[in-house]
């Protein structure tokens, strides 16, 4: 007689003898698969999921007519001006391409090192990534000034004679946020097909089934099939991998190719990877803990899950720490006068308070996931992810604008103001993620029910 | 249910092999030394200058790896690993070999203290050194230099130690708690790893020419370590089986192991390496690019074209597939290229801050330096290893890994 699994375990803690279940509770293949599809499936869609797709719609609205005034009226509607022609357009970019780094760096490089911890989140996770990836995209396209003409960014024949200057790293950004938005996807269909095919053998209604059935490629789950598709996934894992360096080494080359002080720095490539990848976690953790509340997703996402991901933000937080600290101190190491002098004027000139804003929030906050009761509370993990992706936003604000602000040559030295329009399109942008995120909930299987069941026990699967 | 691992039937310990080795390598390493010293004693201050320089590069070669296995032993205690328990007490006995190496570290310590200024251009009197040093005084000078790196090596020596001792320990006791303890002590002993390792490589290298400054140094020296000792795993695991050793519980799945993680830190290197040269390179300013353009003429080009073919697209394409990571012989191969490069890459670090631009040159003095403290760093791995198993016989996990496969 097999011993019933004790309906609450705490995986947290760590047994030496054996390796912990990563789903709690009793269930089985079948019950995992009625927990999930239950969420897009249920006839009486929760009140709340109308009223917060409500709020988010309306404010993406609000975003797109902003760009519609941008368009009619030109760039001057932004904060932008001599000397920070990069304020908060680019700031946005930056933070929203971080936020879009989680997802392929659970999807591919926690699959190369065997996290199977991993498939619980992996789908929120791709998920988030591709809607960041899109909030990102849309900031340097309406930047560009005569964004009618953004895509002469591609490179292609034409009459016209243009061709893009190679030697921009504006333009190597393209290729990069361009193949990252390119391959995330093509990662997280090919994952959802299993899952999307379960979608339509339990549909009730025709649309559904219909909809369904085409995404799912006429998906029936055969040995060859899954064969395929492993070997499908392994590769796209693996060239997804240096993907996640990529993205975020040419943002920060970006600024590091240049002679600016504050930008030109060799360190920049890793610190800003370690960065995004760091704001990436803290947005899967304030999106998770209330998703799997709601959804009813905690034996699923356990309290286990939530603590590797704080642990991976107390790392990578520590990481950015560590590049704070280089950079400081090769900039007073390197002995040039501009160089220190942008360092000091972070801390201490007219935008001091970002600087604190970003320090506290990036380097402090986190190091309260050293202690396992910090890392296991709900709310202050919340917190402190919250305080993350503000920190986040911070750090780039502090890059672009501080030192653009201050220049070589004090006659042109300013000050940044943002306004209103920036603003609304910040805040629009999130109308934007929330709207695909909700959407997402409300119709695709939110966790990846064939590679949960890939690492549940065998126990009570015949 | 017996928490009892059953090992296979397998040889565990060094035995006499180890003494021989301890001796053969000791004598050959001494009397190269000897060697080494006395042509520079004979020779004129050149050879003495040249002397320094290739000792601290020999040193940092032998150094780096047992850094790299210091921080490997880390993070499978901090990822709570099983695949490579089976594996972990070679990289133990790697790190271990820092206590006895930090001896050699002290000729050079006693130098600057002396005011030498061969090694370290900043250590002279400060009227002659010219604006942009004076400013550094503060952190560049002898006193504090001396603190800081007896820092450092003391650091590495009580976490190295710690980790050492608790598993032997626990081959002797068998007590889990010791896992659970090292678990603990591994996650702020990463904080301590990335300062020390990182000021370790600012201070000991960057700084033999104080006027170049890159905040991607530590990270760079960091990238080296990591081939560097998965290039030595892979060859002394592969030494002791050949030896009968080890030869049922280390299967091909750890070596494939090896080889993802050493193709995973070729990209790694290259990838910081790409990184540091080409923002330089595209911004050009000049207190920059000096750095590179003394490795760029005068023959050092080739040694640079070399870094960029051998330490990177030839065994990023070699390791690329599976075939070769799943081929002992081929696997082999690839440790030994790229060791041979890490310690070009050493060499092309610090010598040419002896040469100031004239053409590498590899003479008797390096060979001597280099046989020496490569033959001391085998004898200390061969003492330290035969006085102990060479599996953490009662690791918990220990069961986990011997059954491992990739998958």
């Amino acid at each position: 007689m097999s011993k019933a699994v004790p309906e609450v375990i705490d995986t947290t803690q760590e047994r030496l003898d054996e390796r912990m279940p990563l789903v709690l509770g009793n269930n089985t293949y079948g019950s995992i698969t009625d927990i999930v599809s239950h969420v897009a499936e249920r006839r009486e869609v929760p009140i709340a999921w109308y009223v917060a797709f409500g709020i988010s719609a309306s404010v993406m609205a609000m975003f797109f007519a902003l760009i519609g005034y941008l368009i009619m009226t030109g760039t001057g509607v932004w904060g932008n001006q001599n000397p920070v022609f990069w304020g908060w357009p680019i700031v946005n970019f930056v933070f929203w391409v971080g936020i879009g780094h989680a997802g392929t760096l659970i999807s591919a490089i926690l699959f190369l090192f065997r996290q199977n911890w991993r498939t619980s989140i992996n789908r929120f996770a791709e998920a988030m990534t591709i809607f960041a990836v899109v909030c990102a995209a849309t900031f340097p396209g309406i930047h560009v000034g005569r964004m009618w003409g953004a895509y002469w960014l591609f490179p292609y024949p034409n009459t016209m004679d243009l061709w893009p200057n190679f030697r921009s790293p504006l333009l190597w950004d393209v290729f990069a946020v361009g193949t990252y938005a390119l391959t995330s996807l093509m990662f997280w269909y090919m994952g959802l097909i299993p899952d999307l095919a379960t979608f339509r053998d339990r549909a009730k209604g025709k649309i559904r089934q219909i909809a369904y059935g085409i995404f799912s490629l006429g998906w029936t789950g055969s040995a060859r099939q899954w064969h395929r598709y492993e070997v499908a996934y392994m590769l796209m894992a693996a060239l997804a991998a240096p993907l996640v360096l990529s993205v975020h080494t040419i943002v920060s080359f970006d600024f590091a190719v240049s002679q600016l002080p504050g930008w030109h720095t060799t360190i920049f490539p890793p610190y800003f990877v370690a960065g995004a990848i760091f704001s990436g976690f803290a947005m899967v953790v304030t999106l998770m803990v209330p998703a799997r509340q709601w959804f009813g997703l905690k034996d699923i996402v356990t309290m286990r899950h939530l603590e590797n991901m704080n642990k991976i933000i107390l790392v990578t937080g520590s990481m950015v720490g560590y590049a704070y600290a280089m950079e400081f101190f090769i900039a007073w190491y390197g002995g040039n006068g501009y160089e220190s002098f942008a360092f000091v004027n972070r801390m201490f000139g007219p935008y001091w308070w970002a600087y604190w804003i970003m320090v506290s929030c990036n380097v402090i906050s986190p190091q309260l996931f050293w202690f396992k009761r910090m890392r296991t509370s709900i709310p202050l993990m919340f917190i402190v992810c919250i305080f993350v992706n503000v920190g986040m936003w911070f750090e780039r604000f502090v890059i672009t604008v501080t030192s653009l602000s201050r220049d070589f040559l004090p006659a042109s030295w300013g000050y940044f103001a943002p306004t209103w329009t920036d603003l609304g399109m910040l805040i629009g942008s999130f109308g934007l993620f929330f709207t695909l995120f909700l959407l997402f909930c409300r119709f695709l299987p939110v966790v990846a029910m064939a590679e949960v069941k890939s690492v549940m026990p065998r126990k009570h699967s015949h | 249910m017996s928490n009892k691992v059953e090992l296979p039937d397998d040889d565990l310990k060094m035995s006499g092999a180890a003494r021989n080795i301890f001796l053969i390598a000791g004598a050959t390493g001494v009397l190269a030394l000897v060697c080494s010293l006395a042509l520079t004693l004979a020779g004129d201050a050149e050879a003495r200058s040249l002397f320094q320089f290739s000792y601290l590069q020999n040193l940092m070669f032998c150094l780096s790896i047992s850094i790299g296995a210091l921080f490997f032993v880390i993070m499978q205690h901090l990822s709570r690993a099983g695949w490579s328990v089976a594996v972990r007490r070679i990289a133990e006995i790697l790190m271990a070999a820092l206590l006895p190496m930090s001896i050699l570290i002290l000729p050079i310590l006693v130098l600057v203290l002396s005011g030498d200024s061969t090694l370290y251009k900043w250590n002279k009197p400060f009227e002659e050194l010219d604006a942009l040093l004076q400013g550094k005084v503060g952190y560049l000078n002898a006193n504090f230099f001396v603190i800081r790196v007896a820092i450092y090596f003391i650091v590495w020596a009580i976490v190295a130690r710690f980790f050492f001792k608790k598993s032997l320990e626990q081959d002797q006791t068998g007590n889990k708690e010791l896992t659970l303890k090292m678990q603990a002590i591994s996650a702020p002993s990463t904080l301590l790893f990335a300062l020390t390792v990182t000021f370790a490589a600012v201070d000991l290298i960057m700084t033999l020419d104080a006027h170049w400054f890159s905040t991607m140094f530590g990270v760079y020296f960091f990238a080296g370590c990591m081939t560097s000792f998965f290039s030595t795993m892979i060859l002394l695991t592969g030494y002791l089986q050949a030896n009968g050793k080890l030869v049922k519980s280390i299967t091909i799945e750890h070596y494939h192991d090896y080889g993802k993680y050493l193709f995973g830190f070729v990209f790694f290197w290259s990838y910081i390496a790409f990184s540091q040269y080409m923002l330089i390179w595209y911004a050009s300013i000049p207190e920059e690019t000096g750095w590179f353009d003394i490795r760029q003429n005068n023959g050092w080009e080739y040694i640079s074209l070399m870094l960029i073919f051998f330490h990177f697209m030839v065994p990023f394409l070699w390791l690329i597939t599976k075939k070769t990571r799943r081929r002992k012989p081929l696997l082999t191969a690839a440790a030994i290229l790229l060791l041979i490069m890490h310690w070009i890459d050493l060499y092309w670090l610090i010598i040419p801050e002896y040469s100031h631009g004239a053409s590498p040159h590899f003479g008797v003095i390096d060979l001597c330096n280099m046989l020496g403290i490569l033959g001391i760093y085998i004898a200390s791995l061969a003492k330290i290893a035969s006085n102990c198993y060479l599996i953490p016989i009662q690791d918990p996990r220990l069961g986990e890994s011997l059954a491992f496969e990739n998958h």
